[in-house]
């Protein structure tokens, strides 16, 4: 089999990658709905792919995985790598997750990092009526990740929160630093502390933290909330778009503390997970499998990390339908350290409409979701439905 | 003053950038010449800009940093902080080097690196050839006397030494160092006979560097390092990770490097200090050789240049496919470079012609090995826009307007 061609085109907000061979096989693969610009980084790997075997992936990634970086330069790569591993499974008639060593679990648990709605403020009475809500959800999601601090409006909205600069809020990735002010740090400690008494044992809290503190103020807040059996407390130091780890830094703060510490979306390899791995620089890692480098990526360093007893709670929550049928087959093969896959939903209501096998009905029960039975990736795109959502230069995407 | 436009043309293969403000100031820089596919990288980050006072170049490049990445991800961003000191620097009418730091030295010293295509009847990578390409570097305008050679996994020695190491040669990989793997003893042999010849050849008064990789497993790494301690190279460049290497492994560097006393060389596809980190605080090489075209731009070498020097290690800046703008960054910040730097290397792949369409150098600059530090107000050069224009493209061709 011989790949004929490599297109992107941007439905919706997504970047989607078609893979298309000389057997009528085509796989897809998915990109952040945030990275609407990565379609030219995509194409330019067409010359090294096209005639390559796609069901070949790794001589096939060997090709083009040296032109990826930290995010969002890891998307095409990993896009491509899942559209491969999808043709490869369709190839063979099995789902990918037979193709990376077999499934490990009948269902795979997730986490709700993606179903929102817009919280009423950033006082401590508006976290915990916003927890209330998505505890009441039918998905019964096992445990709930909030935005905190840098990671939310309270860095805007609390007065006074920290003495850095405020960076103006139109760029998805613009980082803000300083330190905590005492009555910022207070704030959040409410905000955690009406949290976990609407929660209590029931439903895990998660707190996405960052990025932008200094090492000080993490390990204060982590200590202090050490009462309350945080899930973990992420991206603190280094996260989301920051394009170095900083491991030395992380290893500090979370030898500091008993609250678990994680980290890892921006990442891009297991090389560059090495460090955070093997010095036990965290307690969780969370690699995105659309920005790592792809599924088989993901798979390598969630075994090296559960060789050094470090938990895995692959990131995922902008990745799409398709980016679900990615974490699905993946996160079926995965040891024992697996947590939980923060779940991706539809960015617009209309992408239930045009992707074809998915389950009937709800999709979350009980914070588990099936695993997916048709071949490859296990879902697809339906084209008639899809055209009123292409744009009129990617008309030939599905031709 | 504010940022009005940002564009990008290409002209040769090599991206060219154009910052204009509204108080009539123009900043000009330049991509690593094999990198046109860049171009859309750089036009997706003209809405962070526009509207910046281009004079606060940190201020802007917080807003800019954190969408790059290792090589080729680090050239926009790293291109753009270059025209930012360019504007910044004409604004008050000063040469770059004043406004990071000052100059220490009036001379900056510049190595060349030799390639097999550019010696005349060509040079195969046998010990005669690398006598040959010796001497050809020694006659070279410029009178350079630090050269480097590309040899084994960084050149084609991999594919034309038969059973030169124990993995697949590969003819069609889409980029350019795609090698690694055990090497053979006669692979080694071979390696060690061409540099030593190359060396000999040289003789008193010169000296060189070889670039290796990446691709070495650290074992090769070792024994080739210790073979050659006799010889004084001045190092060896990116044996384990390099050119388009995703990510550092500085943990195996520093096995190499605390094992032998040939200098031990690598950085050039590192994008921001933080990614230098471990690599220098550890002492994991003895040289780094980050790029100004893809480390992020001149404040940020500086900055690794003297975080370098408080670990006593040194600085050889990468260079080679910068063009003639990238020359001139390289020279106004190298003036400012601790006593650490050896030498940065000069961007010789650049054709003539654009010494036609720019003013600022008159003609290759390189007397003695050094370039001149220029008082021009700041990188300068400047592009002539009637001749420039002719080398446009269709899609370019509003570059200038």
């Amino acid at each position: 089999m011989k790949i004929t061609d490599v297109r992107c085109a941007l439905i919706g907000k997504h970047p989607i990658v078609r893979i298309v061979t000389d057997e009528g096989l085509h796989g897809l693969g998915e990109v952040e709905f945030t990275k609407p610009y990565i379609a030219p980084w995509v194409l330019h790997f067409r010359t090294a792919l096209i005639g390559e075997d796609p069901t070949d992936v790794e001589r096939c990634m060997l090709k083009i995985r040296q032109r990826g970086s930290f995010k969002p330069h890891g998307a095409g790569v990993s896009a491509i790598e899942h559209a491969l591993w999808d043709i490869a499974g369709k190839a063979a008639g099995v789902p990918v997750y037979k193709l990376l060593g077999g499934k490990v679990r009948d269902q795979v648990r997730v986490y709700n990092g993606s179903i929102r709605q817009k919280r009423t403020g950033d006082r401590p009475e508006d976290y915990a009526a916003d927890v209330k809500w998505m505890m009441e959800r039918p998905e019964k999601f096992f445990m709930v990740k909030q935005g905190i601090s840098f990671h939310s409006n309270m860095k805007r909205n609390v007065p006074d929160f920290h003495y850095g600069i405020t960076q103006p809020p139109d760029y998805h990735g613009a980082m803000d630093q300083g330190q905590i002010s005492e009555r910022g740090m207070a704030h959040m400690f409410d905000c955690v502390a009406a949290m976990k008494e609407v929660l209590g044992d029931k439903v895990s809290l998660a707190l996405d933290c960052g990025p932008g503190w200094f090492l000080p103020d993490a390990i204060r807040f982590a200590r202090a909330v050490e009462k309350y059996n945080i899930m973990w407390l992420e991206d603190m130091l280094t996260g989301d778009y920051v394009p170095w780890v900083n491991p030395q830094a992380y290893r500090e703060l979370t030898l500091s503390t008993s609250t678990p510490i994680h980290t890892g979306e921006q990442i891009y390899l297991r090389h560059n997970f090495k460090e955070l791995i093997e010095t036990q620089a965290v307690r969780v890692v969370g690699p995105d499998p659309a920005d790592i480098g792809g599924i088989a990526e993901l798979k390598w360093v969630a075994e090296h990390a559960y060789m050094h007893s470090i938990m895995m709670a692959p990131h995922g929550t902008a990745n799409g339908l398709l980016g679900l049928g990615a974490l699905i087959n993946v996160c079926a093969t995965l040891p024992a350290n697996y947590i939980a896959f923060e779940y991706p939903s539809a960015s617009d209501p209309w992408w239930h409409d045009i992707i074809t096998g998915l389950p009937e009905g709800q999709i979350v029960n009980n914070s588990m979701v099936d695993l997916l039975p048709a071949p490859g990736l296990g879902l697809d795109i339906d084209p008639k439905a899809a055209r009123p959502y292409l744009r009129e230069e990617d008309a030939g995407f599905f031709d | 003053m504010k940022i009005t436009d940002l564009k990008c043309a290409i002209i040769g293969q090599s991206p060219v950038i154009r910052i204009t403000t509204d108080e009539g100031i123009t900043g000009w820089s330049q991509i690593e010449t094999p990198k046109p596919y860049v171009k859309p990288q750089v036009l997706s980050l003209k809405d962070w800009i526009v509207g910046q006072d281009p004079r606060d170049v940190e201020r802007v490049m917080r807003r800019i940093r954190v969408r790059g990445g290792f090589k080729p991800f680090g050239s926009a961003v790293s291109a753009i902080e270059h025209a930012l000191w360019d504007i910044a620097g004409k604004a008050l009418n000063t040469p770059v080097y004043r406004l990071l730091g000052g100059k220490v030295r009036d001379k900056v010293r510049t190595y060349r690196t030799l390639y097999q295509a550019e010696v005349p009847g060509g040079a195969p990578h046998t010990p005669d050839g690398y006598r040959k390409w010796a001497q050809y570097g020694k006659s070279l305008p410029g009178a350079f006397h630090l050269f480097k050679l590309p040899t084994s996994f960084h050149s084609a020695m991999v594919r034309d030494v038969p059973n030169y190491f124990y993995g697949d040669v590969l003819r069609d990989a889409p980029y350019p160092y795609p090698h690694k793997g055990v090497q053979t003893q006669a692979g080694m042999e071979h390696l060690i006979a061409c540099v030593t010849a190359a060396k000999e050849e040289l003789g008193a008064g010169y000296n060189t560097a070889v670039d290796a990789g990446p691709g070495y497993m650290p074992l090769d790494a070792l024994r080739f390092a210790k073979a050659v301690e006799h010889l004084h190279l001045m190092w060896v460049e990116d044996m384990i990770t390099g050119d388009y290497s995703p990510y550092v492994n500085h943990d195996v560097y520093r096995e190499v490097t605390r094992s032998t006393t040939t200098p031990i060389h690598t950085g050039e596809q590192i994008y921001l200090r933080q990614n230098y980190k471990h690599l220098i605080e550890s002492h994991a090489v003895h040289v780094v050789g980050p790029d100004p075209c893809d480390v992020g731009g001149l404040a940020e070498i500086k900055w690794v240049a003297e975080h370098a020097d408080l670990h006593g290690i040194a600085i050889a800046p990468h260079g080679t496919a910068n063009g003639i703008f990238g020359l001139a960054a390289l020279v106004q910040v190298c003036a400012t470079m601790p006593d650490n730097l050896i030498a940065f290397e000069y961007p010789a792949r650049f054709e003539p012609y654009w010494y036609d369409i720019t003013e600022g150098f008159d003609g290759m600059p390189v007397k003695d090995g050094m370039v001149d530090v220029p008082d021009r107000p700041g990188l300068g050069v400047n592009f002539i826009a009637k001749e420039a224009k002719k080398y446009l493209t269709e899609g370019d061709a509003d570059f200038f307007d």
